[in-house]
Formats: structure tokens, C-alpha cells, sequence
């Protein structure tokens, strides 16, 4: 199953894909390479989900070419094309036994019957799943639906496994396990994994390229790190949590790629740029909330952003307070993340008036 | 007297008289079965002797096979069809697709007089069929099929229809995925439209003699040939019968169920 070095599992030229009143995908092109996880991120209907299944072959497109495998690919029907899909709601099949579940796609194929004993038997102990063949569905948790539903696609050693938000309807705890088991399991079987989701965590956990989406139109494709560190859109920035955004332009440069920015309303803040990018550029900066630090008021010290505001709103999320911070100078309000760990020794409390402060490196340049 | 208990007192009382009134004319009719007056209207001593006389009464005995007979063929055919009806409406978008619903659906609200003339109209005048068990049964999986469609096409809402998706997905064609997911899927709707066919057609009387003509009998026209002549035995045992062995088989459906 080794592919030669630099052609991509699967590729998408300039495809579009249009439905009565939206253009679903819109000359959208992109390359998945060969044995990593690929991710789609974005809100709902930015296109992920269609995008996935013009490659699986259940839409067909308008314009622009699917390639799996360096072949083209549009007129192949789903059945026989060389992926298989983990649909959202799973799809297992009710009337069927886990085993019965499994062996299903290698049974279409005409494998004999003891080979696919042995092959469901080898997957299902991947899974973890062993002593649970003849269960139904209906009878088992939702982590191990998700497991037999994986375990169904890849004991045909597709091409390429596509995964449509597999573990939307999972509670929290159960998503972080699984999000490391499908790591795990995709390093194991070394199978290309194409993954949409709308939780920028997962994509952040799992990926290793994560491509954003909105409106059909692909914003930016990266490195989970490179997404998260260096958004290169107000849109992006804001759905990966960087939600403080300031748009502005450059009005000083300093010796070390570091760039004052001003905002329309006056704000004047500090960031360090890429080498690559050009000042001109730049639209504006975002923050991370858990990159700001809350101060008493009345904090006499050396830092790059600093600004003064009043606390008016407080939600208490665990480990750390989501906290809101109106300030004077301008109307605009400010998130930030006060910790609640025990070393934590000053405490604020609702209309209180604080300093905020920020590292020039925790500003994040934004260039669209 | 508090408005509490009024409602105690008298909605129990009200309810046991409606029921009073709806089962009373049945269990008269269980009970004269086994009484031996000729006429069967009224007690005079415990017999079975008209059960026994059932069994050798030719008449009944064929006008039974003859319903059961056009029934299983009604069930058949009415679900078939009612089910592949049932699956374009739901799965395929074309122009009219509603009006084709409605117009499915409808014999299911007409009066069964205007369904039994305009049928009898239409096999005499239109297409010459001869009135009989021909008619009977095609008039039969008319009005039946409907009912399968709507059955199935209710079911159908509730189905996640990504299975075939994924059936599709792992390699099946689309007569393997019909064979092998969509139909097993949809067994339960179908057996629940057999289920509820088999008394719309077995009970049927009305548009049955409408197009029954004349020297064919299922077990309706019998019963009804029969009252002409005034009460007799053989109503109140096939009614007994036909009473009791419901009640049996739901009876029995529930045990294996609880079973399960």
C-alpha cells in the first residue's frame, strides 16, 4: 500500500459543487497526502461535510476533478471507488450482528468465508473490541458502535478513510478518548485519513494538516500549529478561540520584525511578524484570552500591551474563569481567562476595575 | 357534591356503559352460540352442537377458503406494491410527486360504496373483466395497497438512510443493498401492513358485493346470504369464531413479545 514519494491519496482540483440557491463547494483545491490525517474544519455548512462526500462519491460535481490515487475519479460510482466512509450517525447495520457488521464489505468483494473470519477476528482485536461478534448494535456503548464502525471501513484497507464528524454525538470525556484512539489506530494501520469536524480542538488534537473552510471557499491550510499560531483571517482567528481581534493597520516597525498596530478607535498595540510578510499586509491582530493577563488596577509595571478596563462579566468554567473586561478607553470588551489554581492569590470579583497586559509575542497577525 | 367527585364517580360509570353498549350485542352473540334454539335468539339449554355442525357444513367451508384465499393474495401483492409505492414517493423528487400521494391515499377515505360502484362500473363497462374472484381480489389489492404504502411510507421517516449509504460505501450494488439492508430494514413495516390487510380484506363486505356478481361467495357475502333467512345458529358460531380467534392471536403476540 505504499504510494511513491510526493503524489498525493487524494487530490481536488478546482471543484465546485453547486445546489439549488448556494454553492456548496466553491473551487475548492486541495492535496491529502499519503498516510497522515487530514482534517476539514469549520462551522456548520461551510461545506466540510459536502466536500467529503464528493470525494466518497455519494454527490457528484459540477466542475473541477477528485483524484484518488493520481487517477480522476468524477464518474466512478461510490461503490466502487477505493474509500470507504465512517458516516456521522455510524450506519451500523441493525439487523446485523457485529461480525456480520464488519465482514459486510469484504463479502461484497467475494472474499471467502474463512479469510474473513480471520481478517474481522485480526480487526476486532485492533479495535479492542474482542468477545463482541455476535452482539447487534443495539446492544453495545456508544464508544464501541464507534469502534465497530471503524472497524468496518478499515478492514478493507481503503485507499483513503473518510470521516464525517464520527464522534459529534459522544460526550466529552468519551471524545477525548476516542480522538486518541483514531490517532493511535491511523498510525497503526498507516491508512490516510480525510476527517471533518467542527471542534478546532479535535482538528488541533488529531490532525496533521488541518485545512479551514467557510463558504465553501478553503481560508487557510496548515500545520495544526501554524493555524493556531499564525491565522491568517479575522475568521480564523476567531473560530480557533482567538476572539480578541483589533483590526488596524501598521504604523511603526521596529528592528526585530516587531509592529505597532492601530486600531480605528485608537488602540495602539505591539506584535511580532513573520519575516515573510510585508507590513502592508497586515489587517489586524487577534489574542488569545488565556494569553492575557488580569492585574489589580493599581500594578505599576514594564509590559508591551497594556490597557484598563472594568470586569462586568464572570463565568466560572473549572479550571480557570472566562472573564470580560469593558475598557476605559475605548467601548470595546476584552476576554481573558483568569486561572483558579490554588497558587492563584488574588482574587477579582464583578465591577472591579483591572489592569490587562499582553506579551508582544501573544499578538497574532492577521492578513485577510 | 365536589367537582372531584363527580368526576370519581360518575366518568367510571359513564365509561362501563359505553362499554356495556359496544360489547353487549357481541357477547349475546358468543353466548346464544352455545344454546340450542334453533333459531339461536334465545337460551334454552348449553349445546355445542352447532360447532360440530360447522365443521361438515360445506358452504361455510368453502366461502372460509375462498376469503382466506383472495385475502393471502391481497396481502401479497398489496404489500409489494404499497412498498415500492411507498419508496419512490419518499426517495425520488419529481414533479407531482404530492398530487401522487394524494391521489394514492384516497381510496382509503372514499365511502366503500363509491369505490365498490365505480369498480363494479369498471370491470363491466371498461375493461370487461368477469365479475368473480378475479374481481373480487383485483377490487381487494385496490383498496389495500394504499394502506401498505401509507404503513411503509410513515416507517420510512424514521429510518436513517445513510445504511444504504454505507451499503453502497463497502462495495454493494444497488440491487444488493435493496436485497440486503433496505427490504430487512423495512420487514417490520411490511409484516405490520400484512397485519393490518388481512381484516380490511378478510372482513370486507361492501365493495365485495359490488363486484361479486352473482354464485361467488367469501365468507361476508355468506353470513350476510344467511341473515335473509332469518337468524340461525351458524352467525352467532362463525361470529364467535371470528371474535374469539383475534383475541387469541394478540393474546399470544403479547406473550411471545414479553417472551423476547
Amino acid at each position: 500500500m505504499e504510494n511513491r514519494e510526493g503524489i498525493p491519496c487524494v487530490e481536488l482540483r478546482n471543484v465546485v459543487k453547486r445546489f439549488p440557491g448556494v454553492t456548496a463547494v466553491d473551487h475548492v483545491s486541495l492535496k491529502v497526502e499519503q498516510g497522515r490525517i487530514f482534517s476539514l474544519l469549520g462551522p456548520s455548512g461551510c461545506g466540510k461535510t459536502t466536500t467529503l462526500r464528493l470525494v466518497a462519491g455519494f454527490e457528484t460535481l459540477d466542475e473541477g476533478d477528485v483524484l484518488i490515487d493520481n487517477k480522476v475519479v468524477n464518474d466512478i460510482p461510490a461503490h466502487k471507488r477505493n474509500c470507504s466512509t465512517v458516516f456521522q450517525t455510524l450506519a451500523l447495520f441493525p439487523h446485523m450482528t457485529v461480525e456480520e457488521n464488519i465482514g459486510y464489505g469484504l463479502e461484497r468483494k467475494g472474499v471467502a468465508k474463512d479469510k474473513i473470519k480471520k481478517e474481522v477476528g485480526e480487526v476486532l482485536e485492533l479495535m479492542q473490541l474482542g468477545g463482541m461478534e455476535k452482539r447487534r448494535p443495539s446492544q453495545l456503548s456508544g464508544g464501541q458502535r464507534q469502534r465497530v464502525a471503524l472497524a468496518r471501513s478499515l478492514v478493507l484497507r481503503p485507499k483513503i478513510l473518510l470521516l464525517d464528524e464520527p464522534l459529534a454525538s459522544l460526550d466529552r470525556k468519551l471524545r477525548k478518548e476516542m480522538q486518541t484512539e483514531i490517532k493511535r489506530i491511523q498510525r497503526e494501520v498507516r491508512i490516510t485519513f480525510l476527517y471533518v469536524t467542527h471542534d478546532q480542538k479535535e482538528a488541533l488534537t488529531i490532525s496533521d494538516t488541518i485545512a479551514v473552510m467557510a463558504n465553501g471557499r478553503l481560508e487557510q491550510v496548515g500545520t495544526p500549529n501554524e493555524i493556531y499560531e499564525t491565522p491568517r483571517t479575522r475568521f480564523i482567528a476567531d473560530f480557533m478561540g482567538a476572539i480578541n481581534i483589533f483590526l488596524g493597520k501598521v504604523i511603526a516597525t521596529g528592528s526585530s520584525q516587531e509592529v505597532q498596530l492601530e486600531t480605528a478607535d485608537g488602540l495602539k498595540i505591539i506584535a511580532i511578524k513573520n519575516k515573510g510578510i510585508p507590513s502592508e499586509e497586515i489587517t489586524g491582530i487577534s489574542v488569545h484570552p488565556e494569553l492575557i493577563d488580569i492585574l489589580p488596577e493599581g500594578t505599576d509595571l514594564e509590559g508591551d500591551n497594556k490597557f484598563r478596563g472594568k470586569i462586568i462579566e464572570m463565568n466560572y468554567q473549572g479550571d480557570f474563569t472566562e472573564t470580560r473586561i469593558c475598557l476605559n478607553q475605548v467601548d470595546r470588551i476584552i476576554t481573558a481567562h483568569l486561572s483558579n489554581e490554588p497558587g492563584q492569590n488574588v482574587r477579582f470579583s464583578l465591577d472591579e476595575r483591572v489592569l490587562l497586559c499582553w506579551n508582544r509575542h501573544s499578538s497574532k497577525i492577521l492578513i485577510g | 357534591m365536589k367537582a372531584s367527585n363527580m368526576t370519581n364517580k360518575i366518568l367510571p360509570t359513564l365509561s362501563m356503559l359505553v362499554y356495556i353498549f359496544l360489547w353487549a350485542p357481541v357477547i349475546i352473540l358468543v353466548l346464544f352460540s352455545f344454546s340450542s334454539n334453533r333459531f339461536g335468539i334465545k337460551w334454552e339449554s348449553f349445546t355445542l352442537q352447532w360447532y360440530f355442525d360447522i365443521i361438515g357444513n360445506v358452504a361455510v367451508r368453502d366461502a372460509l377458503i375462498r376469503s382466506l384465499t383472495i385475502a393471502s393474495i391481497t396481502i401479497v401483492v398489496a404489500t409489494i406494491a404499497g412498498t415500492i409505492a411507498a419508496y419512490g414517493l419518499y426517495k425520488y423528487k419529481f414533479r407531482g410527486r404530492g398530487a401522487l400521494r394524494t391521489t394514492i391515499l384516497l381510496p382509503m377515505v372514499m365511502p366503500s360504496v363509491v369505490t365498490g360502484g365505480a369498480l363494479l362500473v369498471f370491470f363491466s363497462r371498461a375493461i370487461h373483466i368477469p365479475l368473480g374472484y378475479l374481481s373480487i381480489t383485483i377490487a381487494h389489492i385496490t383498496f389495500c395497497t394504499p394502506l401498505a404504502m401509507f404503513v411503509v411510507l410513515g416507517r420510512m421517516a424514521r429510518i436513517d438512510w445513510s445504511l444504504e449509504e454505507a451499503s453502497a460505501d463497502l462495495g454493494a450494488d444497488r440491487l444488493t443493498t435493496w436485497r440486503k439492508i433496505t427490504i430487512p430494514v423495512l420487514l417490520p413495516a411490511m409484516i405490520a401492513s400484512a397485519a393490518l390487510i388481512f381484516p380490511w380484506s378478510f372482513d370486507d363486505f361492501i365493495i365485495t358485493y359490488f363486484v361479486a356478481g352473482v354464485g361467488t361467495t367469501t365468507l361476508p357475502i355468506y353470513i350476510f346470504s344467511q341473515l335473509r333467512f332469518g337468524a340461525t345458529p351458524v352467525i352467532n358460531t362463525i361470529g364467535t369464531i371470528l371474535v374469539v380467534l383475534p383475541i387469541i392471536s394478540v393474546l399470544l403476540m403479547r406473550f411471545l413479545q414479553k417472551k423476547k
